[in-house]
């Protein structure tokens, strides 16, 4: 039996809204690839893009980060800035040739149960195309 | 059109004869600029009030031993000058500190600040080497003709920024076929026009952006290309940056020099970074081999992402860097990226706050998925 | 005291290899911390080698120091005592250093061997980069000429490494690989510990060997190297004696204090010179160019480097770590050295020999030091 490729993917979930919809996922017996190691964060904000670099480096084979909808923050003005850092960190990812495809921002509400297990689903058979993440293997870092 | 204080004298002596003048007048308490501090001839940025000790003061000397907007800042850190103080500076030191001022690690009150039309600054080594001396007939050469200088720090050769933004008073140097025999200073600002006032030389008009520093601008974005084809940083890869920093380490001096660097502490020094015996073993359990200290490639991708919003490509990096690696090159590259990300130029107006502490509630929608 | 003689196949480094990767593969230690080279071919990094393949391109004594080896060991065991079994394979000074980082309590010993060799010094990694495979061959030939007994140090290595004479082993160590007195046919494990002799042994080593020619190979070029080191020093004072000398030889120094951080010593996450502490108000430094005309900046440089001497100096284990990352070329670890020298004599201590031996500042003798009082 060919050993297949399940990739683990790190998610940062903000506590009001997406962790909420990882709930509500739950709840609804909503089945999605058990790929995701969810990390409760109070806002998206407190998402340090060092968290982000470290969890891809020490071999995660993406990192999620999952927040109220643009408008929506629980403090107001959180996503916009988580925003504004995923931009830069990914950027530097972009140029630099590493991967930034297992990096990802999206907004999952609270009510958005069916959304949250869609984007698991999604991103898990994107990353198993892209492969196990080489970072995973290196003993140089 | 600006004013211009037109001095008989070459641009360096002409530069050392106003530092004298606002010194002498007491229109400044202190001059910050470079200076020779002993007869082996080693240069250092000084603080100067005794203007005697200018006759030592090489103001135009092409070594940047420390980012001066380090240095200004250190100066400035637990309160602004009390009193006016004018500071030689190169458009990329006065851009950083701007940047500091920004982060709340400097302040600009009471500075007056005079730069040059930059042409560039050497390695370290050859300050260490004494080579430098040797060197400074081809600079004045390339200066004059408006060239990029050889042997210059490669991100000089690469700079586009060469022209100040917010200084004071300008000193005219590329492309001044004349700078052996005249210091051209523009007053930029009001400040500047007041200070000059009964100082001997000629006031005229003119423009700073001469056809020299527009095609020196040409040749210069033509450098940065071959630069980054020789470093071709989006072929790194993972794998090209495990490569590149294989023999960093891990000295953090990189860090150390930069000026936007501040921290006193940097995370990565700090005990957030160390890992417990159990993280060893279950690494090794995973990857059968562990490089130590750990977190070389941590450390340049940390870096990266905190600084390159502010980069100005001074250098220092790769001057310092032990192991001579190319490091000014990929934070310039990616410096820019993440720059023009936001359409910011670090250091630019001391008024536009750095990109990542604002936002517009409709944007970047291409990163959200 | 006896050892297990051993011949020398292909080359020492790899006859050293063979025996610790028996060593893996018997499950006598569970990690080997040894230089390995980098994937660019261009240096070597201190890897914790759990999977024996790693060993294919290890060095177990490779031409340059890239960082200190008590720095990489110490960041392993700073937060905690090590689980598994680590044998460290270590240049002299370095185990040197771990013993007084053990002393400052960076360093947990326990699970931890540690494995020296007599050293024929390093290249400066700067020489080194310009052309990584001559280094490779320049190298060998120091080896060579060190075994065959050569009094005169090869001048390719780092300016302390010539004068060096703590180049054989500390007592403090675990197990010590002699290769000095048969001219690289032979190599000496000598152990210093029951526990090291207890795991070779299974390695078909028995410890029965007389280890006289490599006793008088070391005396040989301890002789000479002792007189070197003085000569040497006595060359240097002239170049540091008086502030007026020692500001002149840090004139080009840039106070980025990267000597500090490369040091194994210093071992502060926050060094003093670059705290708040340090740190006055725009006034103060006025005040301070007014009294003289001006002032350098940054400031203190010789504060730091003063400073730094007087934190560092007595567990100084003279590796010139230092001296070869400065940017600015300056003689730290020549001059770093001296001064450890001259305060290691005053309380008859020598860093890194014994675990036991308390660091000089931490204890005392009611009746000493007479000769500081001022009566």
């Amino acid at each position: 039996m060919k050993d297949e490729f399940e990739p683990r993917i790190i998610g940062f979930l903000c506590n009001w809204c997406s962790y909420a919809g990882a709930d509500l996922a739950g709840t609804s017996r909503l089945q999605y690839p058990p790929s995701l190691l969810p990390i409760r964060v109070m806002c998206s904000s407190r998402v340090d893009p060092l968290f982000v670099i470290s969890a891809f480096l020490r071999g995660a084979d993406a990192v999620l980060i999952a927040g109220c909808h643009p408008g929506d923050c629980h403090y107001q003005e959180g996503n916009y800035y988580a925003r504004r850092r995923f931009a830069c960190v990914r950027k530097v990812f972009e140029t630099l040739g590493m991967e930034s495809d297992r990096l990802r921002l999206s907004w999952i509400s609270a009510s958005e149960g069916p959304r949250f297990a869609n984007v698991i689903t999604e991103y898990t058979e994107k990353i198993k195309k892209l492969g196990p993440n080489p970072a995973n293997k290196k003993i140089f870092l | 059109m600006a004013n211009i204080l037109k001095i008989s004298k070459n641009a360096e002596e002409g530069l050392r004869e106003l530092l004298r003048f606002l010194l002498e007048k007491k229109r400044v308490k202190a001059v910050f600029t470079l200076r020779k501090i002993n007869e082996n001839s080693a240069v250092s940025y000084s603080l100067i009030t005794d203007s005697e000790m200018l006759k030592d003061a090489l103001p135009l000397f092409p070594l940047m031993p420390q980012n001066a907007g380090k240095l200004l800042s250190r100066l400035t850190l637990k309160e602004h000058l009390l009193e006016p103080t004018a500071a030689v500076v190169r458009p990329c030191e006065l851009r950083a500190f701007i940047e500091l001022v920004k982060r709340k690690q400097g302040s600009l009150d009471n500075f007056i600040f005079i730069s040059t039309t930059c042409p560039g600054t050497y390695p370290l080594e050859l300050s260490t080497n004494g080579d430098i001396w040797k060197k400074l007939p081809e600079y004045e050469m390339c200066v004059k003709e408006g060239d990029i200088v050889p042997d210059i720090r490669p991100v000089c050769q690469a700079c586009e920024h060469f022209i100040p933004y917010s200084a004071d008073m300008t000193i005219a140097l590329i492309g001044k076929k004349d700078v052996d025999k005249s210091c051209e200073i523009f007053l930029n600002t009001e400040k500047a026009e007041k200070l000059i006032e009964g100082m001997d030389g000629e006031l005229s008009e003119g423009e700073l952006e001469t056809k020299e520093i527009k095609k020196l601008h040409s040749k210069r974005q033509e450098k940065k290309k071959e630069l980054f084809k020789e470093i071709n940083v989006e072929s790194l890869g993972l794998s090209g940056l495990i490569e590149t920093f294989g023999r960093c380490i891990g000295c953090h001096g990189c860090g150390r020099v930069c000026p936007i660097c501040y921290c006193v502490l940097c995370d990565f020094d700090s005990r957030d970074y160390e890992c417990e015996p159990s993280t060893y073993e279950s690494e090794l359990k995973k990857r059968g081999g562990m490089r130590v200290p750990p977190n070389t490639v941590l450390y340049q991708l940390g870096r990266l992402t905190h600084v390159s919003v502010s980069c100005v490509g001074c250098g220092m990096c790769t001057d310092v860097c032990p192991a001579d690696i190319p490091i000014s090159t990929i934070f310039l590259k990616v410096g820019e990226e993440v720059q023009n990300l936001f359409n910011y130029i670090p250091g630019k107006s001391v008024e536009e706050a750095i990109p990542l502490t604002k936002y517009e509630k409709e944007e970047f929608a291409e990163v959200e998925d | 005291m006896k050892g297990a003689r051993v011949a020398v196949k292909d080359s020492i480094e790899k006859t050293v290899l063979n025996i610790l990767s028996k060593a893996i593969d018997k499950k006598l230690f569970d990690v080997i911390l040894i230089p390995i080279m980098v994937p660019a071919g261009d240096s070597y990094a201190w890897v914790l080698a759990q999977d024996k393949s790693l060993l294919d391109s290890a060095s177990s004594l490779p031409p340059i120091m890239s960082v200190q080896g008590a720095k990489a060991l110490s960041s392993v065991t700073r937060m905690g005592k090590t689980n598994k079994k680590i044998a460290a394979l270590m240049r002299p000074c370095e185990i040197r250093a771990v013993i007084e980082l053990s002393k400052l309590s960076q360093i947990e010993l326990d699970n931890i061997f540690l494995i020296s060799m007599d050293c024929p010094g390093v290249l400066p990694l700067k020489d080194w980069l310009k052309d990584p495979t001559k280094g490779i061959n320049s190298f060998r030939k120091v080896i060579q000429r060190f075994v065959d007994g050569d009094p005169e140090p090869d001048q390719s290595v780092r300016p302390v490494c010539t004068i060096c004479h703590r180049f054989y082993d500390s007592s403090a160590v675990d197990l010590h690989i002699g290769i000095l007195g048969k001219k690289g046919e032979y190599i000496f494990f000598i152990p210093h510990t029951t526990q090291a002799e207890t795991i070779f042994a299974e390695l078909g080593l028995s410890f029965k060997d007389d280890i006289s020619h490599w006793q008088n190979g070391v005396d040989e070029v301890l002789k000479q190297r002792k007189k070197k080191r003085s000569l040497v020093q006595e060359e240097l004072k002239p170049e540091v004696i008086g502030l007026d000398k020692l500001l002149d030889t840090f004139s080009n120094c840039i106070n980025c204090h990267i000597c500090q951080s490369v040091c194994p010593i210093c071992y502060c996450r926050q060094c003093y010179f670059d705290s708040d502490k340090v740190k006055q108000p725009p006034d103060d430094y006025l005040m301070r160019a007014e009294s003289k005309g001006n002032i350098s900046l940054p400031p203190d440089k010789i504060l730091f480097h003063l400073g730094r001497m007087s934190h560092m100096a007595l567990s100084c284990v003279g590796c010139g770590a230092c001296e070869d990352a400065c940017p600015m070329s300056i003689k730290v670890a020549q001059i770093f050295s001296l001064i450890a020298d001259r305060s290691q004599e005053l309380f008859n201590y020598i860093p890194g020999e014994s675990l036991e031996e308390p660091l000089p500042l931490r204890v005392f003798e009611e009746d000493e030091l007479h000769e500081v009082e001022t009566p």
